[in-house]
């Protein structure tokens, strides 16, 4: 039954029934994916994996999937390819959210400087993001590779240290906003706290939803750098599986006719990246589209 | 008894495009006794909101405040501030100000503890504009009973939220609780803002200009709501507009701010009272400028005040308003352009600032 409301009363509504179906969609298909990333992560965590990842079998090598046995088939070495795949989610998952715990922290410290006590703060934020913006992000964490050691840790900390921009400015133009509207003035003159109105009214309420879509984001980010470097094999390096990796060493296989392997996890890494970008998008249309004051 | 009094109150702001320091309130005096509304009126850029935000601690800007006495409640809410505060002039112009913000600002808020939101409450024009969109009108009511008043609990404090949202006149409390600030009118903000201010129990509400940016009619409900308040709770009420009809309905004394200073100040009936006898020219040319019902019938040409209100970078050597006055006559001229007229008690509690009525 449609149920129709005054244009004023719209988001007295439930999120479900006033949102854009597509967008709908969007977030179940990318809480889909977080909800199998995270039960694989605690799986792997947990060791209950159908095989060893690592047990080789040399009589069933190159196998396509729904062999007996191995869902998934197996890879060059006849390692079970679930198996690899599901544990190939350690290599970028702590470290991600270490990316994006960094960018969040540093960003929003840096944004709520900037927006509050402008001045210098505001000028340090506006020459960090055109210095990464003039400079190739994967050229960067090369550095940082070449300079320490192939890390993924120290390349996530770089990661998120370059997140951190987008975050400020975020943050200064949320608070920009609300300062050109006088709320933060009336805020102060209520007798609210500044810690009150900074984290409260501030982060919480108002910028909470565009730093969840941000975290979304920056995680697809985080995989990404994580499967591309491991492929180029800066990253996870064998036997320890990481999709990167798995993608490398299928590779070698593709062009005899054994293109699973690399497929697989090149599947793995499409469907997961494509998740948490639709879930961000998705969420950003139905939590800030419309809900304009 | 005053409640508030404000002497000599000086805040000085920086201009990047002119290069040089306004003195957006320079020398200002109010008082206001306890129990009674005190209406400022001015033309925009007189200094009246920079005076009441500055009585606040509310100046955001630099360098802010310089220097005065803000007497509140008998404490001086600027007590050793001037020691932060370094002021150089040369011919009559500010050359260079050295504050200590942080010292200023650390001096300050202790000064102000436990005062503004508590004892000072303020509402705002444009009141939607005030309210965190983000939240539900009830949550930040909620909020402020919780920070200010006895009631802690969240069930408690909502019940006082009920309550006050039933007292500033919102139809279906119950229901406006739940609603975001943009699902209301601006009227319906504005009551729920002076719910907020209100509900700590405030011995002062400074309202800058609260009609301002509403619809006509919902104008006059919260001048309405306003005076009922006033009527009930017998709160001292500072009360800025440049609505001189909106001021003569509530204010019992008005005080006539012109570039940055107080120029006349008296009982509301006294000072708004049109072609009175002893009166500052530029109250006057306030009042004619005024559309008033009969002027419009008689399909008179309403008087605009001549020139602009002035900058106010050089103190000016005579009277502030010597170059736009229409009433001076050649007895004072001399004075008037050179010397700066005292604000002079003509009778009990009506104080002008004019030569044409010194003694």
């Amino acid at each position: 039954m449609r149920r129709y409301v005054q244009a004023e009363n719209v988001y007295a509504l439930p999120l479900l029934q006033r949102a854009n179906p597509l967008d709908l969609v969007y977030v179940g298909y990318g809480l889909a994916i977080v909800a199998l990333v995270f039960v694989s992560y605690l799986i792997g965590t947990l060791g209950w994996l159908p095989h060893d990842p690592r047990a080789m079998n040399v009589a069933l090598i190159n196998a396509a999937p729904f062999t007996p046995g191995h869902l998934l088939g197996t890879d060059f070495l006849g390692r079970d390819l679930q198996s690899r795949l599901i544990l190939g989610i350690q290599a970028y998952f702590l470290p991600g959210l270490l990316a994006i715990a960094i960018s969040l922290v540093g960003g929003s410290v840096l944004g709520i400087l900037a927006g509050y006590r402008g001045g210098g703060w505001e000028i340090l934020v506006s020459y960090f993001s055109n210095l990464l913006d003039s400079f190739p992000r994967l050229v960067l964490i090369l550095l940082v590779i070449a300079a320490f050691k192939p890390d993924i840790y120290y390349v996530m900390v770089v990661v998120g240290i370059t997140g951190m921009p987008v975050i400020a400015n975020l943050v200064a133009g949320k608070i920009a906003f609300l300062r050109q509207k006088s709320f933060i003035e009336a805020a102060h003159a209520l007798g609210l706290p500044a810690h009150t109105v900074i984290l409260k009214h501030i982060l919480w309420l108002n910028c909470r939803a565009p730093l969840v879509i941000q975290a979304t984001l920056g995680m697809a980010e985080a995989i990404l750098i994580e499967t591309s470097l491991s492929y180029l094999g800066f990253g996870v390096q064998e036997p320890t599986p990481s999709w990167g990796n798995m993608v490398q060493a299928g590779s070698n296989y593709f062009l005899q006719g054994n293109f699973w392997p690399s497929t697989a996890p090149a599947l793995a890494i499409l469907a997961t990246i494509l998740g948490f970008q639709l879930l961000g998008d998705g969420l950003n249309n139905l939590l800030e589209g419309k809900r304009r004051a | 008894m005053m409640l508030l009094s404000i002497e000599n109150l000086r805040t000085y702001f920086y201009s990047r495009s002119r290069r040089a320091f306004v003195r957006s309130v320079d020398g200002a005096s109010l008082a206001l006794a306890r129990g009674e509304t005190l209406g400022v009126v001015g033309e925009s850029g007189s200094g009246k909101t920079v005076a009441a935000l500055s009585a606040a601690g509310l100046v955001s800007g630099s360098p802010g405040v310089i220097g005065g006495r803000v007497e509140f409640d008998s404490r001086n809410l600027l007590d050793g501030l001037e020691g932060y505060v370094k002021v150089e002039e040369r011919d009559a112009r500010v050359m260079a100000v050295e504050k200590d913000e942080r010292g200023w600002g650390k001096r300050a808020e202790s000064l102000m503890a436990g005062v503004r939101g508590k004892e000072i409450a303020m509402i705002f024009q444009n009141p939607r504009a005030a309210l965190n969109p983000y939240a539900t009108v009830g949550a930040q009511l909620v909020e402020a009973i919780r920070l200010h008043t006895k009631w802690k609990s969240k069930s408690e404090a909502k019940e006082r939220a009920l309550h006050w949202l039933e007292r500033v006149r919102i139809d279906s409390p119950r229901l406006r609780f739940d609603n975001f600030p943009f699902g209301m009118s601006g009227g319906m903000c504005q009551r729920a803002m002076i719910a907020m201010a209100l509900c700590a129990e405030p011995s002062l509400l400074i309202a800058d200009e609260p009609t301002t940016g509403l619809d006509a009619t919902i104008q006059a409900r919260i001048v309405e709501l306003l005076e009922e308040l006033k009527a009930e709770t017998a709160i001292t009420t500072l009360l800025i507009s440049h609505d001189i009809s909106v001021i003569r309905r509530i204010s019992d004394r008005v005080a006539v701010m012109y570039a940055g200073t107080v120029v006349e100040s008296g009982a509301a009936s006294q000072v708004l009272r049109p072609h009175a006898a002893e009166q500052h020219p530029y109250t006057a040319a306030l009042l004619a400028s005024i559309p008033s019902a009969e002027a419009i019938r008689g399909k008179r040409e309403l008087r605009a005040i001549e020139g602009e209100v002035p900058d106010t970078i050089d103190r000016p050597r005579g009277c502030r308003f010597y170059g736009r006055c229409n009433r001076v006559t050649d007895a004072v001229r001399g004075r008037c352009a050179n010397l700066e007229p005292p604000l002079a008690e003509l009778a009990p509690g009506h104080k002008l600032r004019c030569w044409l009525h010194a003694a």
